[in-house]
């Protein structure tokens, strides 16, 4: 029993840092209905930022932190600007099309700018490790799960409790009639990728910080696609709810499933249980159903 | 007239055919090819200690090519890619005739696999690679099923076994050692652990947990409990490259949950990477390397006590002054002096091979093999002195190596020093009796 | 105070929707805009509210002008912001997944005054009905609720032109009575308002001038109580012409457009 919960709970915290990749792409997703592949990529930037600020500059943490993610989220704007703003109104499926492009594009300049090579990586957080007879969590995925969770509040509080906030989830609703009432779609749309991309780097440098950061790091954002497809791609509660799935699923899956031969399933069974989910729910979890008339 | 133009054309058009035909006599070629860009890491070093390696080799003081005739090389970035590999060989081939196109290095497994029948049955041309791999190299598959395949390092499955062999040596508790393995999902990873088993299980060790790893992982906390569920006392850690996130996540989380158990592993963690990338976790792994360790950290403190490290870094101070004191993690700089030196080993390889080869007269590629297979060579003095033969067609020499990393302040930054030390003797493993 | 002036406007760069439309809109009335689907009506008003980027429309030719001031290059929110003017669009334009306060409070983005508060209550007074539902999610309001709130958001605004598009589409008719009732009473209030209906009788009757649109063009304007009692307005937009019966061949529309020529 203590082995379960020691299981549940290591899935937890990494849980909390997926579901934060998730938000980023439902953040995007609800405003634009465009699927930002390019998420994997935005996450190494933004840790490259913040590693130039903290480990370049040698700037305190507390200071390093913030201008890392104003820096994460100014390139996410400019991103914004230069290659969706363009696209503003028209099919989705082209702004998807342009993240997928992103994704290379992006690739490749981290790698002219950075190298592909591996920078090392330690926070040195205050250590806050559990550790009881039963249980043993580490620091530094407590830590994760501590500002994966803040950032996740931030965001949602940010969404429902301010102008800007109402003015995302009006963008969000109908960029044509929230332009008719005033509201600069174009420059909300802006916002909403800063933000996900400060998020993004949240994450980016949580998890960086359990290994290393290199130009391949980005391989994580992938796991954002059964994160989201398991909790709608419009819900932000089920992004929370997904990464939780995903990160518990993937501990119990190593733990229990694994050392009965199955090498390897660990990496498999976040499909596994998007699959199952998307055969009962083809919307997600907590997806809105759209009724469309063809 | 008209006939004396006619006379004028076709003596032209002779002097065209014949002149370069006399002229040319017949070429040395080689292509040697190494990963140097790509998402897995950018390693421009392999290039440079090749491209310098050469030079050298052709000039003077390196002996003036194969006795006086320059070497023709060709390098190719084939990414780490083994499709790339293969189109690369296949367009020298097509491009160069067969009796001057003498030999051909590669750098990965995947590569090897599908040119077994096209290097070994059609074309018979040497080939030497990067790769340690059990199953061309070892038992299995060997000079015999794969004569015209040649390593530059013992195989995994002779590493692994030698590891487990240090664990029986070293072991102090009671019962069986409890040994963990820890490999990452392909074929790198996989490779000599079958062997490995069989081995522990004569040695009468107990191999408690096996663990696919992958590079993928976004954390290893779960891995590491399952060890630690296990009670494994030793962990092997194989088929991962030291410069990798994942190695570093792993070695972190490692160090602080299975705080008593023994770290250790293959020679592509047993280096430079590793202490720059996992830094104090580091400390204590114990790795077999096929190699002499090049390169410190910081750089001028490398032990200088055999002849080819300082050679190597003598010739890296003259041949690549800047890069030699570059930041080692900024792009421009060499990272690992080891990198450099496979591209420069390759060279003396090279040239060594040719030059017996031309010493007995037979300067083909028929002549390169026997060459190889009668080869005892010190390689510079790069195994302390002592030579190998290329019978097994690897370089069968194996070295077991601690790691000692201490944390130090500079600039109210702590950054790691140190390195990783010999605590065995050159083993040859042709010669062990496993 | 805003003018148009020989406006051509082609949707995907080939679709051409106005073709050459000039009209002109007074301070303080309310003008009626009369016209088939298809006429063009709601692309005008889009082109007004500088909106047409949005839906890869290009204006080709022509210029909008308010108070001699051409417009036609600002955006949105710089036209509403400049010059208070106020688009409702067609079909409730609302936003079902936020509640009735979010909705009003939204309207409100574009404004940075600490009376925004105070502007709900009398838009909320303004509605009574809405008021009980404060707290709900829009899309769950009925359709003249939610008329009402799109007309309640467009106040929050504060507007001085207001272009309304067919606000009585779906609607009940004595609640299509009761919101004419209210465009009156905001335009005694002092918001000129420009008013596109498919119903041209209910509109004719408050409005103080008219315009018809045909495939992109005005071809018949004038005071609305003179409009009600044009014959062929009768006949086409009223249902109400000559009682003598006509063939089916009369019927159709296009045969007989040559007349306004």
């Amino acid at each position: 029993m203590t082995d379960l919960l020691q299981t549940v709970g290591t899935g937890t915290l990494i849980g909390l840092v997926y579901a934060l990749l998730g938000l980023c792409v439902v953040v995007i997703f609800k405003a634009s209905e465009a699927f930002n592949f390019a998420i994997g990529e935005f996450l190494v930037v933004g840790s490259f930022l913040f590693y130039i600020m903290f480990f370049d500059l040698n700037l305190p943490i507390f200071i390093a932190l913030p201008l890392g993610l104003l820096a994460a989220g100014i390139v996410g704007a400019l991103i914004e600007y230069l290659t969706i703003k363009p696209l503003l109104g028209r099919n989705p499926i082209s702004m998807t099309m342009i993240t997928l492009g992103l994704w290379f594009f992006m690739r490749a300049c981290v790698q002219l700018i950075w190298g592909s090579d591996t920078y090392s990586f330690f926070l040195d957080l205050p250590d806050i490790t559990l550790e009881t007879e039963q249980f043993f969590f580490l620091s530094d995925p407590i830590w994760a799960g501590i500002f994966s969770i803040l950032t996740f509040i931030l965001v949602v509080f940010f969404l429902f409790r301010t102008r800007w906030g109402l003015a995302i989830r009006a963008v969000s609703e109908d960029q044509a009639k929230a332009m008719a009432f005033g509201i600069n779609a174009r420059f909300i749309l802006m916002i909403i990728w800063a933000i996900s991309s400060i998020c993004i780097a949240v994450a980016g440098v949580m998890i960086s910080n359990f290994g290393a950061l290199a130009a391949g790091s980005g391989i994580v954002g992938l796991r954002a696609i059964p994160v989201v497809l398991i909790g709608g791609m419009d819900s932000i509660g089920g992004a929370l709810v997904g990464g939780l799935i995903i990160g518990i699923c993937e501990s119990l899956a190593g733990a229990y499933i694994e050392p009965m031969g199955l090498i390897g399933f660990k990496d498999v069974a976040p499909y596994f249980v998007m699959l199952i989910v998307l055969f009962i729910r083809p919307y997600g979890l907590f997806g809105t159903v759209r009724i469309e008339r063809v | 007239m008209k006939k004396s133009v006619l006379f004028g054309l076709c003596f032209v058009l002779v002097l065209f055919l014949a002149v370069p035909g006399a002229i040319s006599a017949k070429e040395i070629k080689v292509l040697s090819q190494f990963p140097m860009s790509g998402i897995a890491g950018s390693l421009p070093e392999f290039g440079w200690g090749y491209i310098d390696g050469m030079n050298w080799v052709n000039s003077k003081e390196g002996g003036s090519g194969v006795n006086g005739k320059p070497i023709k090389w060709y390098l190719e970035d084939m990414r780490y890619s083994p499709t790339v590999e293969i189109a690369n060989f296949n367009k020298y081939l097509a491009a160069h005739s067969k009796d001057e196109f003498l030999m051909a290095t590669g750098y990965i497994t995947g590569g090897l696999k599908p040119l077994i029948d096209k290097v070994n049955k059609e074309e018979k041309i040497p080939w030497l690679d990067g790769s340690y791999s059990t199953e061309i190299f070892g038992d299995e598959g060997g000079p015999t099923k794969f004569p015209y395949y040649y390593s530059l390092g013992g195989t995994y499955g002779n590493q692994l076994k030698l590891l487990m062999k240090w664990i029986k040596e070293n072991d102090k508790g009671k019962g069986a050692p409890k040994v963990g393995l820890v490999y990452s999902p392909t074929a790198w990873g996989r490779d000599g652990i079958p062997e490995a088993k069989a081995y522990a299980k004569k040695l009468g060790l107990d191999v408690v947990s096996e663990i696919e790893y992958p590079y993928t992982a976004t954390d290893a906390t779960n891995e590491c409990m399952t060890l630690r569920k296990a009670k494994a006392q030793y962990v092997i850690y194989h088929g991962y490259s030291g410069a990798g996130s994942y190695t570093a996540s792993f070695f972190k989380t490692a160090k602080k949950i299975l705080k008593e158990v023994q770290l250790m592993g293959t020679h592509y963690t047993s280096g430079r990477f590793p202490i720059l990338v996992c830094q104090a976790s580091y400390d204590g792994y114990v790795g077999v390397a096929t190699r002499p360790f090049f390169d410190s950290v910081p750089r001028s403190k490398t032990p200088m006590d055999n002849p080819f490290v300082k050679f190597v870094h003598d010739f890296a101070k003259k041949y690549r002054p800047k890069e030699y004191v570059a930041h080692p993690m900024k792009p421009g700089g060499i990272k690992d002096i080891f990198l450099y030196v496979e591209g420069l080993s390759y060279a003396l390889m090279i040239q060594k091979v040719l030059v017996e080869a031309d010493n007995a007269g037979d300067l083909t590629r028929e002549g390169v093999k026997k060459a190889l297979d009668n080869l005892v060579w010190d390689f510079n003095g790069m195994f302390g002195g002592k030579t190998f033969s290329y019978k097994s067609h690897t370089i069968p020499m194996l070295r077991m190596y601690k790691a000692k990393v201490v944390m130090v302040d500079m600039d109210g930054k702590k950054v790691p020093t140190g390195g990783v030390y010999p605590i065995s003797d050159w083993i040859n493993t042709d010669e062990v009796k496993w | 105070m805003l003018s148009i002036e020989n406006l051509r406007v082609v949707y995907h760069d080939v679709i051409s929707v106005l073709n050459g439309i000039s009209l002109e809109v007074k301070e303080g009335e309310v003008l009626v805009i009369i016209g088939a689907n298809g006429a063009g009506k709601t692309t005008l008003l889009r082109t007004v509210a500088g909106m047409i980027g949005f839906y890869d429309g290009d204006i080709i030719d022509g210029d909008i002008k308010m108070n001699d001031v051409s417009i036609k290059e600002l955006d949105s929110a710089d036209i509403m912001k400049r010059y208070n003017l106020t688009y409702v669009m067609e079909d409730r334009p609302i936003f079902n997944y936020l509640t009735i306060d979010e909705n009003l409070k939204a309207a409100a983005y574009s404004r940075w005054d600490n009376k925004i508060k105070t502007d709900m209550e009398e838009v909320l007074d303004y509605f009574p009905v809405l008021k009980p539902l404060r707290n709900k999610k829009a899309g769950y309001a009925s359709g003249g609720e939610q008329q009402m709130l799109a007309i309640g958001m467009a106040l929050m605004t504060k507007p001085k032109i207001l272009l309304l598009d067919e606000p009585s589409l779906g609607l009940a008719p004595l609640i299509t009575e009761e919101l004419f009732g209210i465009i009156r009473k905001l335009n005694k209030s002092g918001i000129t308002i420009v008013l596109v209906e498919q119903n041209a009788y209910a509109a004719l009757n408050i409005g103080n001038r008219g315009y018809v649109v045909e495939m992109g063009r005005v071809v018949l304007d004038g005071e609305a109580q003179e409009l009600l009692k044009n014959e062929d307005v009768r006949e086409f937009y009223l249902g109400a012409g000559e009682s003598k019966r006509k063939s089916y061949k009369d019927a159709k529309r296009y045969k007989r457009r040559k007349r306004w020529l």
